[in-house]
């Protein structure tokens, strides 16, 4: 063994990376984003969940109350007049708790006091909770607990939690949709990628543009080909989350393989589009993390949106995996049609429409700048 | 088809990339039938020529025609009748040597039924029936190239374009590409070959010499010869003579 040869390998190979500027600025990226990424996200407090409240007692306990909760940056507080129904408030209004004070709340509250430990009155309070993502309902009892005990006298309140979807949801299952979006995204976007890579290398590019074969053909023979892989993927994933997780699945699974193949549709666009970027396998296979990264960390798949910090947030909104997150989970743990997320249902559709758009004139280019 | 006119035809055709003139104001026609080997050092211009041709990339000046379709703009009209053999090997490495074929044979629109016969007479004709199911990652230099060139005629097309087809191959493989290229055009399909390897000129019928974008010299290999003897004042046999002759005589202008 030899140092002076090490070192011509170790040199030789230096050499290589930094002949290609792509996979150096990738490798310095890389670590730069990751520790940004980790670091932000980690640090993180849940903050601005929506919370609906109903005072149907309106005294100033309850106003004491709402004051505590309206401080509390975890959740973003609404009061809503009497008579609305808290279920149709968490399907269709987008809040993720409704909190109602009945009426003669506050009598009970203080008849406990007048009558002293021996009685069982109590005020009591409806807390209804869209158990979809289960950090985030933990997240609104804190904070309604947190106000409770803000009144100071240890008060006896009644917080009687309705499940909404009739059985308590768990980590697990509000867990699986977003594997399934993740895994569907990192393979369809990273083989579309790839493989597009290699005949632009390989020089089966240019046999394919003088064939007939028209570039929509083109896109369309990826997109049904990763479709069906999206399918299959999601059976393995479904599958395993029922047989070995028991995960709860409320809604139709049918329409969650329909939004998981849409999603495939855009990210074999969106790896289409990276393709105009990366001219080599390495350069292909660099950009996996960066793909990968903000899609584990900022799609409100490992913990909520809501408790990734306000710098990020904005970069969260643009992680295509963060609305099918939202779709999917509507789907699988609301058991809604997709389009009762419209938010994310929109913005999957807008993801698909536009990665494959930009896909067709990506590949018109490189047909054209083919040399 | 265009019966009357040439197969491939260039006229003052111009390809500019950036300052580089790869092709400088070249014309040439290439007839029906015939193998016109584009000939000339690496560099000088060919695979522009081979690529504008074949509607891969447009041309800054002059015309490109195929079958009498300009290049690249009517390109749809003639894409069933020309094939293009690209200089890099261009198979899918990670399919076997059928199923490459296969592929390439459905493009063109070609029923599987045909394809499994085409594909038994091409490999036969590479001698790579042994290697049908082999990946094209695991097979020789010379294989992928004689798969490459099958790849090219799975559908029979008329008119032919073949990038250095030659490169990196063994003198007695190479004399077999021949054999299939004089094959082919017995048959009536029209080959434009090019290649650095000056010997090859010889077995085409007509020559296009190139240098720095142009054409030098074009004739039958014959003709060539008597045209450099002519300049340098004595007989030229050898074919890379030929070439030194004609275009130190042209001065290397441009």
């Amino acid at each position: 063994m030899k140092l002076q040869r090490i070192a011509a390998v170790a040199e030789r190979v230096l050499r290589q990376l930094a002949h290609d500027r792509r996979v150096l600025a990738f490798m310095l990226l890389i670590p730069a984003a990751a520790m940004i990424l980790f670091g932000y996200s980690f640090s993180g407090d849940i903050r601005d969940v929506r919370v609906a409240v109903i005072d149907e007692d309106r005294t100033d306990l309850t106003a004491s109350i709402l004051e505590s909760l309206a401080a509390d940056e975890t959740i973003s507080l609404r009061v809503l007049p009497s008579g609305e129904d808290p279920e149709r408030l968490l399907l269709e209004e987008g809040y993720q708790g409704v909190i109602r004070l009945p009426a003669k709340f506050t009598s009970l509250y203080y008849a406990h006091f007048a009558m002293g430990v021996a009685t069982s009155a109590q005020g009591r309070i409806d807390l209804t909770l869209d158990e979809s993502d289960p950090q985030i309902a933990a997240a609104i009892q804190k904070s309604l607990a947190d106000a409770l005990m803000d009144l100071g006298e240890g008060g006896p309140v009644d917080v009687q939690t309705h499940d909404l979807y009739g059985v308590e949801v768990r980590f697990i299952d509000s867990f699986a949709p977003a594997i399934m979006g993740l895994v569907v995204a990192m393979i369809s976007t990273v083989l579309t990628l790839l493989s597009i890579v290699r005949e632009k290398v390989d020089g089966t590019f240019a046999r394919v543009w003088v064939s007939p074969v028209r570039r929509a053909e083109f896109i369309l023979g990826y997109v049904l080909a990763f479709g069906l892989v999206a399918l299959v993927q999601s059976l393995v994933v479904l599958g395993i989350g029922s047989l070995v997780f028991h995960i709860v699945i409320n809604g139709s699974v049918f329409w969650a393989f329909l939004c998981v193949i849409l999603f495939a549709v855009g990210s074999v666009g969106l790896g289409t589009l990276l393709s105009a970027v990366a001219q080599t396998e390495s350069q292909a296979i660099v950009s996996f993390p960066l793909v990968m990264l903000p899609s584990v960390l900022l799609s409100g798949m490992m913990w909520p949106v809501q408790a990734i910090p306000a710098v990020l947030r904005p970069l969260s909104y643009l992680v295509p995996l963060t609305y099918s997150n939202r779709v999917l989970r509507a789907v699988m743990v609301k058991g809604l049609a997709p389009w009762q997320e419209p938010v994310g249902f929109a913005r999957v559709l807008a993801f698909v429409v536009l990665t494959v758009a930009a896909a067709a004139l990506v590949l018109r280019q490189q047909g054209r700048r083919s040399d | 088809m265009n019966p009357a006119g040439p197969v491939f035809a260039a006229t003052a055709v111009e390809k500019t990339f950036g300052t580089l003139r790869a092709v400088d104001g070249l014309s040439m026609a290439v007839e029906a039938g015939e193998i016109y080997g584009l000939v000339g050092p690496s560099g000088s211009g060919k695979t522009t020529l081979l690529r504008m041709l074949c509607g891969l990339t447009a041309p800054t000046g002059g015309e490109a025609r195929l079958l009498g379709s300009a290049m690249p703009r009517e390109r749809r009209k003639v894409e069933s009748q020309f094939g293009y053999m690209p200089q890099e090997r261009a198979v899918y490495r990670d399919l076997t040597v059928a199923e490459n074929l296969l592929f390439f044979g459905q493009v063109y629109g070609m029923p599987r039924r045909r394809i499994a016969a085409r594909t038994a007479e091409l490999l036969a004709m590479m001698k790579l029936a042994d290697r049908s199911g082999q990946r094209a990652d695991r097979l020789s230099g010379g294989e992928k190239q004689r798969l490459s060139l099958a790849c090219t005629l799975v559908h029979e097309a008329d008119a032919l374009l073949l990038d250095e087809p030659t490169i990196g191959l063994d003198p007695a493989l190479r004399a077999e590409f021949w054999d299939h290229f004089r094959d082919l055009s017995s048959r009536g399909r029209t080959l434009l070959v090019s290649t650095h390897y000056l010997l090859e000129a010889d077995r085409c019928r007509r020559v296009g010499l190139m240098q720095r974008g142009r054409l030098v010299a074009e004739g039958t290999p014959d003709a060539l010869r008597t045209l450099a003897g002519e300049r340098a004042g004595h007989p030229v046999r050898d074919m890379e003579d030929v070439f030194l002759v004609l275009t130190r005589s042209e001065g290397g202008a441009r």
